[in-house]
């Protein structure tokens, strides 16, 4: 009998269009874009700022300044020539942040005590986010810094070679100085815009079961398919198994299609590869958990809309809703504490932050017991209210 | 086969079914007839356990219908009215999945497809999309898929309807050839020459309540005779009263309607000068209107059997 149902699903299904476009082809480019279109805001490699630099000192000190920035792959240097003030303020409203000016007597300067004009120059595009500003000020503090303690290490050779010696190992030590350890990846491992936006994508299209199962089920009860299968001897109960088990199995098959894009399909277009985590059990846990959240809702929706059109803009609208509450279409760390403690009553929160456990957080399946159940209870229950409407309705002859 | 003693079914206020009582023998087509909203696709649904009913008892097959639903229903099958098949799946595969559903298996699954197939000519559409059919190959699909568990009882809900001529003179075949199966059939319908036709036993339903039931047979030989259907526009039904009381032969049927029976020429002429007079057009004569559609007409405006 399941069998008979399951098939019948699929071949509805696979035939039509529309529906394999919402769950397989939307999230699949939502993935792909976000992957990409975040990649500058989370990977590990990003570039924050781009800039230039009019070096009026031209000395070994100003070069050395240059030379540290142009270290760091998180500032883009460009390489303009900037001879008047006009030029400058073109470059800033197009692709720079910062014009970067060393003064002449820069060198002379960098010994001397702070009371007279500053070393450098900064002039900031009006677009600049404060947190950018504050770390290209900081860069540059530390060049200052570093160019400094090789000055007073080159001063103090010549008198005391021992501190000279420990002064120029403590200014190349770098950034080894602080070890950064990301919570549950591996050493050298760092999360990446695709960690994040697949897990995130990947609920959204789960939840897109609502449209053709809706479609499917009131074009069943509006042809009374479904009350010449229950002529047939068909339960509620087996009648909601049969939409459940085709459903679930088509769920798993856009979280594993999901996850493929993620590992092969984003690093063709120069994204980060999605990395699996460590728990299969617990990618299996939440994706089943949150599988039957998402068919409980489409039933629910299925059962109380009049039309296929009512259940596909109601579907359509609780979706976009669940998802903005819950962390999909902004990531919760982006939220105010007030909106993050909200974004935990989306079913979509509790998934999503099901598989950042996994995939982002490299937890265990111990770590997803939580979620897992509360998506499992809240499937369960609204598989229950719509079996008692739809029950009741049938009996009616309604 | 059927024995429905005092059935008693409401929705909030207004009363579906009235103290029905009705049985139907085996091997027997009984035609179930009456207006819209007269309770007919209520009875066939409750008949198959898919409506609740508030009182009285029915048994099916000797079962009492409460208790035995699931039995009755395995030896029964409900065709409804609309078309409840899946217009993206081809013939086969809706025979496939509604067979699959009844746990129809091996030799039986074959067996009963290719039987489904065969009494509805559909051997050659067998691999064409439900979407792709005509109006008339659908409703053969329709009735395809009751026969997939090879019923002793078959329930049809108006499965003639909106369909062109030929593709009804199929399925009424086809209804016959159950008969000759020895299959018992309820066949809900409101066109009276298809229940003529194909029926032994004619329920006439109307308000819910069974105004007349016997064998077709019994029920028409009151109505033999020359019978005309009047249509009348603007008329009262008062004004057709008066006219009624001053013509033998004459009744009305409702506020636009009067029949006549055995009206010599002479009469009829007289008849309708007295419309003419009173100044009510006429819209249509309909000579030769068939026996039980007389009856049919004659029972619902009275409301009672006297045949």
């Amino acid at each position: 009998m399941f069998r008979a149902m399951l098939l019948k699903e699929f071949l509805l299904l696979l035939r039509d269009r529309h529906a394999l476009a919402a769950l397989f082809i939307m999230p699949s480019i939502f993935i792909l874009i976000m992957s990409l279109a975040l990649k500058d805001t989370l990977g590990s490699d990003r570039v924050l700022s781009s800039y230039t630099v009019v070096d009026q000192d031209n000395t070994a000190q100003s070069g050395r300044l240059q030379s540290f920035l142009r270290d760091n792959s998180a500032l883009q240097v460009h390489e303009v020539i900037l001879t008047n003030a006009a030029q400058q303020q073109q470059a800033l409203n197009g692709a720079l942040h910062f014009v970067l000016s060393i003064p002449q007597g820069f060198a002379q300067n960098l010994g001397k005590e702070q009371d007279g004009p500053s070393l450098l120059q900064l002039t900031v595009a009006s677009d600049v986010k404060p947190e950018v500003l504050a770390f290209f000020q900081a860069e540059l503090t530390k060049g200052i810094m570093r160019l400094r303690l090789e000055k007073m290490q080159a001063e103090l050779a010549p008198f005391l070679p021992d501190v000279a010696q420990r002064l120029e190992a403590m200014a190349f030590a770098g950034d080894g100085l602080v070890a950064v350890h990301f919570n549950g990846m591996k050493a050298n491992e760092q999360p990446t815009s695709t960690q994040q936006s697949v897990p995130s994508w990947i609920v959204f299209g789960m939840f897109f079961v609502i449209i053709p199962m809706s479609t499917v089920f009131i074009n069943e009860r509006k042809q009374n398919t479904l009350m010449r299968m229950s002529a047939m001897n068909i339960s509620v109960p087996v009648l909601f198994a049969g939409k459940i088990a085709p459903y679930m199995v088509i769920n798993q098959i856009q979280v594993w299609l999901m996850i493929m894009v993620g590992i092969f399909v984003v690093p063709l277009f120069g994204g980060d590869a999605l990395t699996l985590g460590h728990s299969i059990t617990g990618l299996f846990m939440v994706s089943l958990g949150l599988s039957l959240a998402a068919i409980g809702t489409s039933v629910l929706i299925a059962v109380m809309a009049g039309t296929v059109e009512q259940a596909t803009t109601i579907g359509g609208i609780i979706n976009i809703l669940l998802g903005a509450i819950g962390g999909i279409m902004v990531p919760k760390f982006y939220m105010p504490q007030a909106m993050q403690d909200f974004a935990n009553v989306s079913p979509m929160s509790w998934g999503l932050e099901g598989f950042l456990d996994i995939f982002l957080r490299g937890l265990g399946a111990e770590a997803v017991i939580m979620e897992s159940l509360a998506l499992t209870g809240f499937g369960a229950g609204l598989l229950l209210v719509a079996g008692m409407i739809f029950s009741s309705k049938m009996k009616r002859g309604a | 086969m059927i024995t429905i003693k005092n059935l008693v079914k409401h929705y909030d206020n207004h009363v579906a079914l009235n103290h029905i009582d009705l049985s139907v023998g085996k091997g027997i087509v009984l035609g179930l007839l009456g207006p819209n909203g007269a309770g007919k696709t209520t009875l066939v649904s409750i008949l198959n356990g898919l409506v609740d009913f508030q009182e009285g008892e029915i048994e099916i097959f000797g079962m009492p219908l409460n208790r035995e639903l699931h039995a009755i229903r395995k030896r029964s099958s409900f065709i409804p009215q609309s078309l409840a098949l899946y217009d993206n799946l081809t013939v086969l595969e809706n025979l496939r999945f509604f067979a699959g559903i009844q746990k129809i298996s091996g030799n039986d699954l074959h067996q009963n497809i290719d039987y489904a197939l065969t009494v509805n000519r559909l051997h050659p559409l067998r691999d064409q999309k439900a979407a792709t059919l005509s109006g008339g190959q659908k409703r053969r699909l329709n009735i395809a898929i009751g026969l997939l568990n090879n019923p002793e009882l078959l329930y049809f809900d108006e499965p003639t309807a909106g369909i062109d001529p030929e593709s009804r003179n199929a399925i009424l075949e086809t209804v016959r050839s159950f008969k000759n199966d020895g299959k018992t059939v309820v066949y809900t319908s409101h066109y009276m020459p298809e229940i003529e036709n194909i029926c032994d036993d004619v329920a006439i339903i109307d308000h819910g309540r069974i105004i007349c039931q016997g064998s077709l047979e019994t029920m028409l030989q009151g109505e033999k005779g020359d019978s005309v259907l009047v249509e009348l526009l603007h008329a009262s039904k008062a004004q057709l009263s008066e006219l009624a009381g001053n013509h033998k032969g004459v009744e009305v049927i409702d506020a636009a309607t009067l029949m006549t029976h055995h009206l010599s020429a002479r009469e009829m002429g007289a008849l309708l000068t007295a419309l003419e007079a009173e100044h009510i057009a006429l819209k249509q004569i309909r000579y030769g209107t068939t026996n039980l559609e007389s009856l049919f007409l004659r029972l619902t405006s009275q409301g009672s059997c006297d045949v």
